[in-house]
């Protein structure tokens, strides 16, 4: 950075009052030892003060070289800012749809803090934006940007209504006790209710757990205790033995080791360090899908996304503004902005030969031979007839193409 | 996926532009506590060379007793030592102000040692920066209460200008209200520095004053108002001093004029607005929103509010996520934005189909094997994640896509 602590140490222990203040000292001495001389002989008072004046007039004039090396100095390091943000002016309010959407942007933000396990702040929170749209300030004639109380409210609603409150203050509780206290059980209570839903996403999280607890059973009270819990658990191992027979057998093996069990084939089932980790991770993930929820804060992927976008956005403003031109296509951005792999979630399908994404007016049709154009782009080479794939020599009709999903 | 199209470059220089006001705040108000001192000092430094001078020649003519030369001399003493303890208390504000610049210089500068965007450090340091902008749209929309408890627990108060923003929420309010009085104590305070910043701020304050007087027909008073007033305004708002003047014509029951109604208080609350960011060097509107707007569309699909469920961005299988665009928290947020433009295809590997009437599902060979073995579906069988469909492993097709 071109503005290191350093340079700015420098700056602020020379450009401060402190030798301002020293120099006013100075002042309160010489008519403070003035005022003693006249008190002291009357008779020379008028010449007493008239010496006094130059002295005076120094500290004054002291002072202000003081308060002008301040002044230099906080110049400077303003001109180092101002040069540091030269080329980065925030981008102009008026193109910002989200101005006015506040009661939106006021629910993404309530569900944020409760999935962040901001539970005190979520509650000012909501507090705060109630009152705000019971008691918009006072009789405003403008109505444009703050809509009407029952609107707001109505699409806040959901945020309001407790449910969604204690789901996240259960994950909470579940993931104190999995990793603070090492306590599986809770986890697996709900895993336990949870059950089909977690088995039709194809997650493994239930088996998991209760594999852990084994583990974690036979590392801290041994190997009875451990098999108490396998045997108690038995109807559900047994329901697990379909989908995982080997993990299963592989637990039961590793019992026959236990004295050994660090120079045991099973040390990783029971030394892994990231377990309980890696488990609370995919318990977070699995509790917020079936909420219908992304396990990633969206408002931090969002924001995050934003920063890294926003100096594209910003030369592009920058460019457009310069050779006056309109960006026309409110629909789709104009540049394409990279973003880090962990930000892409879907799946893109760009025409090859429009180039234009598909949309759901204009799907991805795949042809017999397996290539795939967007609609429109199907449409115009067939014109109704038989016609050849723009990539292998096969032809096809547009009967034949199939609609994609991706 | 062709490189170009991702990144996880991390360009530090072009990625603090959200961060400005975190060095640019406190700079005004060094500013601004600087010419309070300087004014403070002006004052006294005339004054005492005067009366020192002054004392001088009249002791030396005789109109003062050198008995009575102590009393002036005090009088001049305590002045300079109330002119001290002011320099005093601005030091203290300074050193807290340098102090809390050079705790934002620490923490921009992390972003120095960062590699990359998939760097661990950076998702921290990125979520002291939601934090932040949520302070700040908290305290600019006037939940001050939640900005206060969001900062405190996530000890970022330095890093946030709560002060500040409270106080303008404060004189935003009582200018709504119809009370001019915050504000111009907030003038007053900020005299020294708005002298670079054009606006007609204190004009129109006054001109209100002078309304506020007309309405309650005490004309003698306004005229004073407007004599002691607004000839230093001349230049600029003539047109608006003659329309003042006109105020006085009209009979009380006959104040048909716009400038009785609310709507000059709330265009004087957005003005006061406009005058405090311009001061600041904030922007118009929340950072916040301007992170958002930019963010949303940076990630925003077709696919995002498409009416058919999304093969790989969903919540029904454990192989996929959830998009954030397509999370409830956002997705109506993000229904009016441009979505992200791209050049090519993005796929997963070795993409394939499964066609069931005239409709395909695409899904990454791999991906779709990997959940078909964790549901333990049988060997040469394949379920659609979506549709839930099972299909025998032979109607897997493949798909070309450039």
């Amino acid at each position: 950075m071109d503005i290191s602590i350093k340079e700015h140490e420098r700056y602020a222990s020379k450009a401060n009052l402190s030798k301002g203040i020293n120099d006013v000292q100075k002042a309160i001495d010489l008519l403070t030892k003035t005022r003693e001389a006249v008190v002291a002989d009357p008779q020379s008072a008028s010449s007493t003060v008239t010496r006094a004046q130059k002295p005076l007039k120094d500290c004054f004039a002291s002072v202000k070289e003081d308060l002008l090396e301040v002044y230099r100095g906080n110049g400077k390091y303003q001109k180092t800012l101002e040069a540091k943000f030269k080329d980065k002016p925030f981008p102009t309010s008026d193109n910002n749809a989200l101005a006015t959407q506040t009661p939106l942007i006021n629910r993404a933000i309530a569900m944020h803090l409760l999935r962040e396990g901001q539970f005190d702040v979520a509650s000012q929170f909501l507090t705060d934006i109630t009152s705000a749209t019971h008691h918009p300030s006072p009789p405003s004639t403008t109505p444009t940007h703050s809509p009407s109380a029952e609107e707001s409210l109505s699409s806040i609603d959901p945020i309001h209504s407790p449910t969604l409150r204690h789901s996240f203050e259960q994950m909470y509780s579940i993931l104190s006790s999995l990793r603070q206290h090492r306590d599986l059980l809770p986890a697996i209570a709900w895993s336990r209710i949870r059950s089909q839903e977690l088995e039709n996403r194809g997650s493994n999280l239930e088996f998991e757990l209760a594999q852990l607890q084994f583990i974690h059973l036979f590392d801290t009270q041994g190997r009875d205790a451990a098999l108490a819990y396998a045997r108690a658990e038995d109807h559900h191992f047994a329901h697990f033995q379909s989908r995982y027979l080997n993990e299963l057998s592989r637990l039961a093996s590793s019992l026959a080791y236990q004295p050994s069990l660090a120079s045991s084939p099973y040390r990783a089932l029971f030394l892994a360090q990231g377990t309980w980790d890696d488990l609370a991770r995919s318990f977070t993930r699995e509790f917020c899908s079936l909420l219908g929820l992304s396990a990633q804060s969206p408002l931090y992927i969002a924001a995050t996304a934003g920063a890294i976008a926003l100096p594209t956005l910003l030369k592009l403003q920058t460019i457009m503004k310069d050779k006056r031109a309109e960006w026309t296509t409110a629909q789709e951005l104009p540049v394409e902005i990279p973003l880090p792999p962990s930000y892409q979630f879907h799946s893109i399908f760009v025409c090859p030969v429009s180039k234009e994404q598909t949309t759901d007016e204009n799907p991805p049709m795949m042809m017999p031979c397996g290539h795939v154009v967007a609609q429109e782009t199907l449409c115009r080479m067939a014109r109704g007839s038989r016609f050849k794939c723009p990539y292998c020599p096969s032809e096809s009709r547009p009967v034949d193409a199939v609609k994609l999903f991706m | 996926m062709a490189a170009e199209l991702t990144t996880t470059k991390l360009n530090p220089e072009s990625h603090l532009l959200l961060d400005q006001p975190l060095l640019r705040l406190p700079q005004e108000l060094l500013r601004k506590n600087f010419k309070t001192a300087q004014k403070h000092f002006e004052r006294e430094n005339v004054l005492m060379q005067n009366e020192l001078t002054k004392l001088g020649s009249s002791l030396r003519n005789g109109t003062t007793e050198a008995t009575a030369a102590v009393k002036p001399l005090d009088a001049m003493i305590q002045r300079l030592h109330t002119l001290k303890r002011k320099m005093e208390s601005l030091h203290e504000e300074e050193q807290v102000l340098h102090e809390a610049s050079r705790r934002r210089l620490s923490h921009l500068n992390d972003l120095y040692e960062m590699n990359s965007l998939a760097d661990v450090k950076y998702d921290q340091w990125s979520a002291v920066r939601l934090d932040r902008l949520l302070v700040e749209y908290m305290v600019r929309q006037g939940y001050s209460a939640s900005a206060w408890a969001l900062a405190r627990e996530k000890g970022i108060e330095e890093l946030v200008d709560l002060g500040v923003f409270d106080r303008c929420e404060r004189v935003r309010r009582s200018l709504r209200g119809g009370s001019l009085d915050e504000c111009l104590a907030w003038c007053a305070e900020y005299k020294v520095v708005m002298k670079k910043t054009d606006t007609s701020l204190e004009f129109e304050l006054r001109l209100q004053q002078y309304i506020e007087l007309c309405r309650r027909d005490r004309f003698v008073e306004a005229r004073d108002h407007a004599k002691k007033y607004f000839p230093q305004y001349h230049e600029g708002h003539q047109e608006k001093i003659s329309v003042a003047a006109s105020l006085l014509a009209f009979k009380p029951d006959r104040r048909q004029h716009t400038w009785y109604s609310q709507t000059r208080w709330d265009e004087l609350a957005a003005l006061f607005i406009d005058t405090h960011h311009q001061l600041f060097s904030l922007p118009s509107q929340p950072l916040l929103l301007i992170a958002l707007s930019a963010g949303l569309s940076a990630l925003k699909t077709p696919s995002c509010h498409s009416k058919h469920a999304s093969s790989t961005a969903n919540a029904s299988s454990t192989t996929t996520s959830v998009c954030p665009i397509c999370s409830t928290e956002l997705n109506e947020l993000a229904r009016k934005l441009p979505y992200a433009h791209h050049t090519k295809s993005y796929v997963e590997n070795d993409p394939v189909v499964l066609v069931h009437e005239k409709e395909g599902r695409v899904y990454g060979r791999d991906r779709l094997l990997e959940y078909c073995k964790k549901i333990g579906l049988e060997e040469g069988f394949v379920k659609d994640p979506t549709s839930l469909h099972i299909w025998p492993a032979s109607e897997l097709k493949k798909v070309y896509i450039s």
